[in-house]
């Protein structure tokens, strides 16, 4: 059965089944707050497709730039280990992650194991009552560091919104084969109210291209 | 390109601004022939829709020349003619499956705006405020349609531009409203507001079966076209002119079985109810004017169906819903789902069971829209609808 959340940072398991503790024993849990310098982001969405292939598509962490926002290259360094490099301008971090549980079709559980960033996270496929799709859930945690920093120096997003939208990008691109976005269309003069909110948007946030970036 | 942009509250200009290109596998260029402006456009004109800023293309009834296809578009090719639906569907995920189109999950880039004042995000429209996807609209000479593979509707025949155009918006969003409207052979219909929508509304209650409807505005123009295609009407605006009454008398005193809003959030009333919700705009205790829902769900009749096709943004204030619920009325709404009416109002244009240009008072080139933005505010030279010819000079 399921387990309580795990206060410990980096948890090897943070969960245990059940739709990363959404229902635990029949009972709704609300998402883990963040505390102690901490970050937890629990998310989901419903996909219309079947969670094996969601969970080879997630699997694929070389194909993680193409729906991930401001991540820019991964490099498989083994079986179940990563390298990770995101940049937001002139602004770079790096980090490698390990996967400690990996279950096809059903969920992955990967930590990281050094560098700039400190994180961790859970995403579950489970297939959708009634048969109408596969709901995909993500339970991240941050500890606040260079990382965090970085990403708050994005404007218009938190490592929190970050989280949702990089789930909102994967469901997209799972479903259309594209992420939508209006970046690059024309529009007249923003003027500085028009840039600033744009920013406050999330509109500056580059939108993930949804094809292998060419290295 | 030429381009109508959003400048501020009040303030509309045509800019030069840069040509849209691809940008998604599914995307297509258009080269517009034809497009227009909405009554909802006056919503974003009028400041009332969150999210607009300054450089954002208006428009999002447009049609045209297909010019440029993305790698992923099958079914469109370089030239053909097409219509192009307002809402952007995606035609993949649950909703669109579900033909709800116009809840489409994965058209609005910028969905947790919506999320944040809705709940949820629905699809992302042409040239309606950030929080509705921040897409450039079609009030210019070119347009980038994403997932052109769903929504554009082929025009294969002969069939003017100012025949069709419509197909974009208004005729079906006036038709749906009737469909939601639940109308049954016999019904009374009574609509508020003759504009454009109001229009396509009362034609599609006696084509879906209506034995009468009842149109209500102030315009004499807008009465008068209601009349024309068999409406009765009704002059709210006149001494002592109680609608509710008018509404029992015409009905044999039982109330219409639907009554259809087609003016939304900025409905004006001359009374006391009027000050109230101007003053409680002003002071932003209430973003609508809901002066015409509070009328039609106190005088649908028991057991009938309010429809709203107007636009609604925000909180409202004073909405009788003890009236709703003693009278166990159903209430339909929402963003047109455009890609289910649009082929088959297309066969009844065909086979002229309608002509939608009974509506068109005004051919205007783009560098006369912010003109015509403030003559379509002010109901100005007997404006009923206003089409452009982006390519006019």
């Amino acid at each position: 059965m399921s387990k309580p959340l795990s206060e410990k940072p980096n948890a090897e398991a943070i969960c245990s089944s059940v739709a990363a503790g959404i229902l635990i024993n029949g009972h709704y849990a609300s998402p883990p707050e963040g505390k102690d310098g901490k970050i937890w982001v629990r998310t989901c969405a419903k996909v219309q497709s079947d969670p094996a292939t969601l969970y080879a598509l997630w699997r694929n962490v070389e194909r993680a730039p193409e729906w991930q926002e401001q991540i820019v290259e991964v490099r498989k360094t083994g079986e179940r280990t990563s390298h990770w490099v995101m940049r937001s301008g002139d602004d770079r971090i790096e980090w490698d992650s390990e996967i400690v549980n990996d279950e096809p079709a059903k969920r992955i559980v990967w930590r990281s194991i050094g560098g700039d960033s400190d994180n961790a996270g859970e995403v579950i496929f489970e297939s959708a009552l009634g048969n109408r799709g596969t709901v995909v859930t993500v339970l991240q945690e941050f500890r606040m560091g260079k990382l965090a920093s970085l990403w708050e120096t994005i404007a218009g997003r938190n490592p929190k919104q970050a989280v949702i939208e990089n789930l909102r990008h994967f469901k997209a691109l799972a479903e259309t084969g594209e992420i939508p976005r209006t970046q690059g269309q024309p529009s007249g003069p923003r003027g500085r109210v028009g840039e600033i909110k744009q920013s406050a948007y999330g509109e500056k946030t580059p939108t993930p291209p949804a094809t292998r970036i060419a290295s | 390109m030429k381009a109508v942009c959003w400048m501020g509250k009040s303030n509309v200009e045509t800019l030069n601004v840069p040509d849209p290109t691809i940008l998604n596998p599914h995307d297509a260029i258009i080269k517009i022939t034809r497009t227009a402006i909405c009554g909802s456009d006056l919503h974003l004109y009028n400041g009332f829709i969150p999210t607009m800023e300054a450089g954002d293309i208006l428009g999002h009834e447009f049609m045209g020349v297909v010019e440029e296809v993305g790698q992923e578009v099958t079914n469109l090719r370089r030239g053909d003619r097409v219509v192009v639906p307002f809402t952007i569907a995606c035609g993949s995920c649950q909703f669109c499956k579900t033909k709800l189109w116009s809840a489409c999950d994965n058209t609005n880039p910028n969905a947790h705006l919506m999320e944040a004042a809705y709940g949820y995000s629905g699809s992302g429209l042409f040239g309606f405020s950030h929080m509705m996807g921040g897409y450039a609209g079609g009030q210019a000479q070119y347009v980038r349609v994403p997932f052109a593979n769903v929504g554009p509707l082929k025009i294969e025949t002969d069939l003017p531009d100012e025949k069709v155009l419509f197909l974009s918006d208004i005729f079906p969003t006036g038709y749906m409203a009737a469909e939601n409207a639940q109308v049954q052979e016999g019904d009374t219909v009574a609509v508020w507001g003759c504009g454009p929508v109001g229009q396509f509304a009362i034609a599609s209650a006696f084509m879906l079966g209506a034995a009468r409807v009842i149109a209500i505005d102030r315009i004499p123009e807008r009465l008068a076209l209601a009349r024309q295609v068999g409406a009765v009407t009704v002059d709210y605006s006149e001494d002592d002119m109680s609608v509710l009454t008018a509404l029992k008398d015409l009905t044999g005193g039982t109330g219409p079985d639907s009554c259809i809003d087609a003016v939304g959030l900025e409905a004006h009333s001359g009374d006391l109810q009027g000050v109230y919700d101007t003053v409680k705009n002003a002071l932003l205790l209430e973003t609508d004017r809901p002066a015409v829902l509070r009328q039609a769900i106190q005088g649908v009749r028991k057991g009938g169906t309010v429809s709203i096709p107007g636009v609604y943004g925000g909180l409202l204030d004073k909405v009788p819903f003890g009236a709703a619920f003693g009278k166990g009325i159903t209430m339909k709404m929402g963003q047109t789902n455009m890609h289910n009416y649009m082929k088959p109002l297309l066969e009844r244009i065909e086979k002229g069971q309608i002509d939608p240009t009974y509506i068109i008072s005004h051919r205007v080139t783009l560098d006369q829209v912010p003109e015509m933005y403030k003559i379509w505010r002010d109901k100005k030279e007997n404006v009923t609808k206003i089409v452009i010819d982006p390519w006019a000079a």
